[in-house]
């Protein structure tokens, strides 16, 4: 009986407390099986180390004779899961406009509210601090992305595979400048 | 040893005896009222809101609020999250809702909670809550937020709902149990798409359909609404899945459908009757020994046979438990309570919308229970088995007290029938296309072609609004409670 309810304690103890720990962003947990935060920086670098070093897009910004302007376009998630592709389409607009080998201009909502803001002004800002309209950069090649899944599970076994591309098209020609892909393959085993 | 300490030493044993005989009848006497299921507990709640007397059970409610405090505080925070959504009270309930989310959150199991109640009940337990109980939380925490016209947070309790499935997915490894929930996907996709977020709500639609398909046609006998295939084939259209939609036509046989955006929407969730309450059953076990240090707890009429096996050395266990022959253990039972209506539609302008069914909570209720029946077996005669164990040992000291704590067993044998009783019997859902302006709907509710009720609603919409409304009816049918 006192050994038992020594390990009785000792489950009690072990049991009652919670440990949170601060770990580095780089460092690679994996618990589920799902995509998580290794995933997008993996996909992140992968992708800006594929663009630097892409001759079509140094060929097509020395012909261009400036910075190349980007804009984010769609990034679709065909996977079954809900993944945010802003997680690493952040980082990689972060690391493109750090580098300075291209210009990035808003897109989407953003965009809209800024134009809100400055038909506002027309109305309530001094003449001499109001925006004007049709200043903005036009983009010369929109980035587009897809994310994809394929996965074969068999009892407790699953195999998922995604699958994750990022294109840069010239607006005017529709001509792609830049294709990138990454696969990350995954098995997991419950 | 002199004379005198010998009569210290008999009054301290006398006086233990009797101290350990008043310990046991006080215990006896707070057990007579505690016999009770959750339900008879909270009658007076449970009738006035049955009966559809929201505001005195929301009073009965307050009464009680030290039960915010209490082990079944789950159940406590859910109820009154239900009661002031039903009331509009949205804020207030999404306070009750977010206060039990947490709790699942952070929820660990108390293991010196657990270990006295294999000597007495599970009831000394604080109240965890099912797993579909906590993903009903955020369904109503994220209907609340739509209705306050709050989509950020509406998403936030979707990501959460999102988290939730995956753990469930991850809870269980054993297959047909439920572990995906194709309502909550559902909820999703829709919350999903009011924000314009077509992907992510047809990928919720593509799962929810996939779930339908596979486990719920099989669990409970359904079938994938065809509200959910327009969603589906809709937002794979307008996230420019082509080849998704075109496939989906395809498969449902609705090749001609094209889709239209419609001016606004009305997104209808009926909540029909009241989901099952908890009660207790009890089973005669006979103990029979086996080879090896063994022992059998069997029912033959039930065709029950649970062997445990006993160390080497637990001889004395052993043949205390042998001892034993016959004896009563209390497991939980669901006992549904059959909704008076059982189907339900929208009119508007001539035509009509079925109200589709979503999710039958009683069935997923039923399911949870039946596939973990085992577990509560073994729980069950475990608690059991450690009752009389005790029981004998006292009595070979002791006879009298040893009886006194046989019956203390008896009637402290009780099973945990705590559940979340004011969840609807089952969800259905519709959508309807609305015109800017005012639009007159009309809900009919048939119990059968002889008994409707119909309710009539204006919705003023703006152009590219999605209005969220609940209807809850609370009718159950006076037909005996079926048990399962």
């Amino acid at each position: 009986m006192p050994k038992f309810l020594l390990v009785l304690s000792l489950v009690i103890l072990a049991s009652c407390s919670r440990t949170v720990t601060r770990v580095e962003p780089a460092t690679v947990i994996d618990l589920s099986g799902r995509w998580n935060d290794t995933d997008s920086r993996t996909v992140a670098d992968k992708m800006i180390y594929d663009l630097f070093d892409s001759q079509t897009f140094k060929d097509y910004a020395k012909q261009l004779g400036r910075k190349p302007v980007i804009v984010v376009g769609p990034i679709r998630n065909k996977t079954s899961e809900h993944i945010d592709a802003d997680n690493y389409v952040k980082k990689f607009e972060m690391v493109i406009h750090n580098s300075a080998i291209a210009e990035i201009v808003e897109s989407g909502d953003f965009r809209d509210k800024l134009r809100t803001e400055r038909t506002e002004q027309q109305d309530f800002a001094s003449s001499a601090t109001a925006k004007q309209f049709g200043k903005e950069i036009g983009a010369d090649l929109m980035l587009f992305g897809e994310m994809t899944s394929e996965t074969d599970t068999n009892n407790r076994k699953r195999v998922v595979n995604y699958i994750t591309t990022l294109f840069l098209t010239d607006i005017e020609t529709s001509k792609r400048i830049w294709y990138g892909q990454d696969e990350i393959k995954k098995l997991v085993k419950n | 040893m002199s004379d005198q300490q010998k009569v210290k030493r008999v009054d301290s044993k006398k006086f233990a005896r009797t101290s350990a005989y008043v310990f046991l009848i006080s215990i006896v006497m707070l057990l007579v009222t505690a016999c009770a299921s959750y339900y008879q507990k909270n009658f007076d709640f449970n009738h006035e809101f049955e009966r559809g007397d929201l505001q005195q059970a929301l009073t009965s409610l307050e009464k009680n609020s030290k039960q915010e405090q209490g082990r079944a505080r789950f159940l406590y925070m859910v109820n009154n999250g239900l009661l002031l959504s039903i009331l509009g009270r949205y804020e207030e309930s999404n306070e009750y809702f977010e206060k039990a989310f947490l709790f699942g959150e952070d929820y660990h199991i108390n293991y010196l909670n657990e270990a006295a109640s294999y000597f007495t009940n599970p009831s000394v337990t604080t109240y965890h809550g099912e797993d579909h109980e906590h993903l009903m939380v955020l369904y109503f925490k994220a209907l609340n937020y739509l209705k306050l016209n709050q989509h950020e947070e509406a998403l936030v309790e979707c990501r959460r709902l999102s988290i939730r499935l995956n753990q469930l997915n991850d809870k269980y490894n054993a297959e047909e149990k439920y572990q995906r929930d194709a309502f909550v996907n559902t909820l999703m996709g829709i919350v999903y798409q009011s924000d314009q977020d077509y992907n992510n709500a047809f990928i919720a639609y593509r799962n929810a359909v996939e779930i339908y398909q596979n486990d719920y046609a099989k669990m409970f006998g359904m079938q994938v609404p065809e509200q959910l295939k327009y969603d589906l084939i809709n937002t794979a259209y307008w996230t420019g899945f082509q080849d998704e939609a075109t496939k989906y036509k395809e498969q449902f046989g609705m090749q001609d459908y094209e889709p239209v955006k419609p001016d606004a929407e009305l997104v209808f969730f009926w909540h029909n009757g009241l989901g099952p309450v908890k009660n207790e059953w009890s089973i005669n076990f006979v103990i029979d020994p086996v080879a090896n240090n063994g022992v059998v707890f069997s029912n033959p009429e039930l065709g029950l046979a649970f062997p445990f096996q006993l160390e080497e050395d637990d001889h004395k266990k052993q043949s205390d438990l042998k001892k034993l022959q016959v004896f009563r253990v209390a497991f939980p039972r669901y006992v549904e309570r059959p909704a008076y209506y059982n189907t339900g539609s929208l009119e508007l302008d001539g035509k009509t919308y079925a109200l589709e069914l979503g999710e039958d909570v009683n069935k997923v209720a039923f399911y949870s229970l039946k596939k973990r029946m085992m577990q509560e077996f073994s729980k069950g005669l475990l608690r059991a088995a450690m009752k009389k164990v005790a029981e004998q040992s006292v009595r070979k000291e002791d006879e009298a007290l040893g009886a006194v704590l046989g019956l203390v067993n008896a009637m402290t044998e009780k099973a945990d029938t705590r559940n979340w009783q004011t969840l609807p019997h089952s969800i259905y859902y519709t959508r309807v296309p609305l015109k800017e302006g005012a639009n007159a709907v009309a809900l009919t509710l048939k119990a059968d072609e002889e008994h409707a009720t119909t309710h009539n609603f204006t919705y003023q919409v703006k152009k590219g609004q999605t209005l969220f409304h609940t209807f809850s009816s609370l009718e159950s049918t006076n037909a005996p409670y079926r048990y399962y």
